[in-house]
């Protein structure tokens, strides 16, 4: 069963576009509604007003939300990574430019089983969702109009970039308290090798989330199932709609007689990764 | 204030703006941004008489001013949409019809008369343009098969009648024609128009089902002349579709000879688009001296 609707569509000012790191930037987009809705894990579409060629949204997760001076959320911040046609003209846009923007879309990150300590697993640029989601693991921020709420002691964030340049907003995760861990694939940062692998070589959390390239996540299933971990993905389906009403999001997930494809946009985008329908 | 509304055959809508099968799931989606009362009608996706998985994905794929779409006819059967989905929708302010695609005609038949013991329903509409699984034809690419379909359905199923047509042939008025002579209420004009998207560097299709639907504003020309010329040639109501997004392409369908219109892939690029139109729609109309839409339907002076 799909969550009731209750997104916004608003035309939300640019209060800030700056670079993180090599093609990636962070966009400031003022939405109080939205701001004030919605929860790690969720997230918007983003459309260029004014022009039907690139004519649909596109799908980016909550980095944050940005509080004003009486701690109240007006405005949400995004980061992204230049890889098409809209990426490109989003880098392009100023302060005061304006986009079209709804949300919040999706369910959102399940609490977490256990107490003690989480691992957060990010590949390519899945890191995106994992800020607020250590904010609100560790209690420092309220999220929907929940109060600030510490559910787990201790959070690690594995990341693992193709190349050194890559890797965005590692202070920020820092700052927000998780211990990272950082692998690249050409070993220009951290460990050398896949994200995964690293993981493999420390002690189990009690409980995973994963966001990332397919192959990565497929991995990282694996693993969590190998050694019987609770694990969440949040999965990265190119999307028309993002509200449910296109069908073309699906991804396969188990039913009681074999597979079914399921809406990314309304259904997830976090899975439950053993439920997940994964082909070879 | 002008008035709004429209009548198509049997058919009668507090306005001319509904929106299109496949482009706004099963409405409950939409349940928090889009006003249902102010909208002249909703059409539910395709049903089809058992269960879908649809197309592998990519299902849809991004073109200039326009997407295609293979998304497959994915839904669970009528069986579920009776038990689930119409108990729902029929409690909406607005008028809702349901649409449904056949394999054969008998099953076109069979679910027609399902659908016509269903409560709250204000019409059927006919998605004669799915491919026919048996040949890999679409129903209304043939006049003759269509006028089998629409009188088949006609003779079991009471509610009114919409034929919903595809552009993809040499010459839509003769179709558009069967419909009418066989019963049909109104003809929807248009599914989307066939095409592809090539990844060249990989050699490869971009969807997974090779090819797929044309949407979006770049078929709102194509539509608008298929509408005006089955408008001029055959006495039939017609609801105008493709590309249509905002309220000056809502006002030429109109003028064109639609008596109504359905929104289609807007609805993913700005979902509140609908109900933005029918806000809309008294000015436009002011802006013609014309006191209802009735008046402006099918004046163009040409
Ligand atoms: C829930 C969710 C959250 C996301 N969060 C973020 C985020 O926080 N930050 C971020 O940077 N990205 C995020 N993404 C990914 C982001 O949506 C895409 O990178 C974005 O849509 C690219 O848009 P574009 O117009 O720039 O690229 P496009 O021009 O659309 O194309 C991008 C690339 O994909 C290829 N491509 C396009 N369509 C298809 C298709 N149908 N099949 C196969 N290949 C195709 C193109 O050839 C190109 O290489 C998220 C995705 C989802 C689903
Ligand atoms: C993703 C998608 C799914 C669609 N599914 C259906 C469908 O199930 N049944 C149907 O009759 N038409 C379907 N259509 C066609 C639309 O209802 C409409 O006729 C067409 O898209 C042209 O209008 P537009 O340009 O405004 O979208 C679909 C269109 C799209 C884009
Ligand atoms: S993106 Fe349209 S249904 Fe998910």
């Amino acid at each position: 069963m799909s969550p009731p609707a209750s997104f916004r569509q608003v035309t939300a000012q640019v209060l800030a576009n700056i670079t993180l790191a090599r093609d990636t930037f962070l966009i400031r987009l003022k939405a109080l509604e939205i701001a004030a809705a919605i929860r790690p894990g969720q997230f918007v579409m983003i459309r260029l007003p004014g022009r039907t060629d690139p004519l649909l949204g596109r799908p980016f997760a909550l980095y944050d939300t940005v509080l004003d001076e009486r701690n109240q959320p007006f405005a949400i911040d995004v980061v992204y990574l230049v890889v098409g046609k809209v990426t490109g003209l989003l880098a392009q846009l100023r302060e005061n430019d304006t986009t079209e923007i709804w949300g919040p879309l999706g369910n959102g990150f399940p609490e977490p089983l256990g107490r003690e300590h989480v691992a957060l697993v990010a590949g390519g640029i899945g890191q995106t969702p994992f800020l607020a989601h250590i904010r609100e693991l560790l209690g420092q921020r309220g999220y929907g109009g929940d109060k600030a709420r510490r559910r787990v002691e201790r959070v690690s964030l594995y990341y693992g970039v193709r190349t050194a340049d890559l890797a965005a907003g590692v202070d920020d995760f820092q700052n927000a308290g998780a211990t990272v861990h950082l692998a690249s694939n050409d070993g220009s940062l951290g460990f050398h090798g896949f994200v995964t692998d690293l993981l493999d070589r420390h002690a189990n959390p009690e409980h995973l989330y994963g966001c990332g390239p397919e192959p990565m996540l497929h991995a990282l299933a694996q693993l969590a199932h190998r050694k019987g971990i609770p694990c969440h993905l949040s999965l990265e389906t190119p999307m028309a709609c993002g509200v449910g009403i296109c069908f073309s999001c699906v991804t396969p997930v188990k039913t009681s007689d074999g597979w079914d494809y399921r809406r990314v946009c309304v259904d997830g985008p976090i899975f439950d990764a053993q439920a997940l329908h994964w082909r070879e | 204030m002008p008035d709004l509304s429209v009548t198509l055959g049997r058919l009668s809508f507090k306005n001319p703006i509904l929106v299109a099968s496949g482009t706004f799931g099963y409405a409950r989606e939409m349940a928090g941004v889009v006003d249902f009362a102010k909208l002249g009608g909703i059409i539910p996706k395709t049903v089809t008489r058992q269960p879908r998985i649809g197309n592998p994905p990519p299902r849809t794929v991004e073109t200039p001013s326009g997407m295609l779409n293979a998304i497959g006819l994915d839904n669970d059967g009528i069986d579920h949409f009776l038990a689930h989905h119409v108990p729902y929708l029929r409690a909406l302010p607005t008028a809702i019809i349901a649409n449904i695609a056949g394999k054969t005609e008998a099953e076109f038949i069979e679910m027609a008369a399902m659908m016509g013991l269903a409560e709250g329903l204000e019409g059927l509409e006919l998605n004669l343009s799915c491919p026919n699984v048996s040949g890999g034809v679409d129903f209304a690419t043939d006049p003759e098969v269509t006028r089998r379909v629409v009188a088949g359905v006609r003779s079991v199923c009471p509610l009114p009648l919409i034929a919903k047509l595809t552009p993809n042939v040499t010459n839509i008025v003769p179709i558009a024609q069967a419909a009418a002579d066989a019963g049909a209420d109104a003809v929807s004009l248009i599914n989307t128009f066939v095409g592809m998207a090539i990844d060249w560097k990989r050699r490869r299709p971009i969807l997974g089902n090779v090819t797929g639907g044309l949407s979006g504003p770049a078929i709102k020309p194509l539509a608008l002349r298929l509408v005006w010329q089955v408008a001029r040639n055959v006495r039939i109501p017609i609801i105008g579709i493709g590309g249509i997004s905002n309220i000056d392409d809502v006002m030429e369908f109109l003028i064109a000879g639609a008596s109504a219109v359905q929104i289609g892939t807007a609805n993913f690029f700005d979902p509140t688009v609908s109900t933005r139109i029918v806000d809309q729609l008294p000015s436009a109309l002011e802006t013609l001296k014309s006191g209802s839409v009735v008046e402006v339907v099918g004046t163009l002076s040409a």
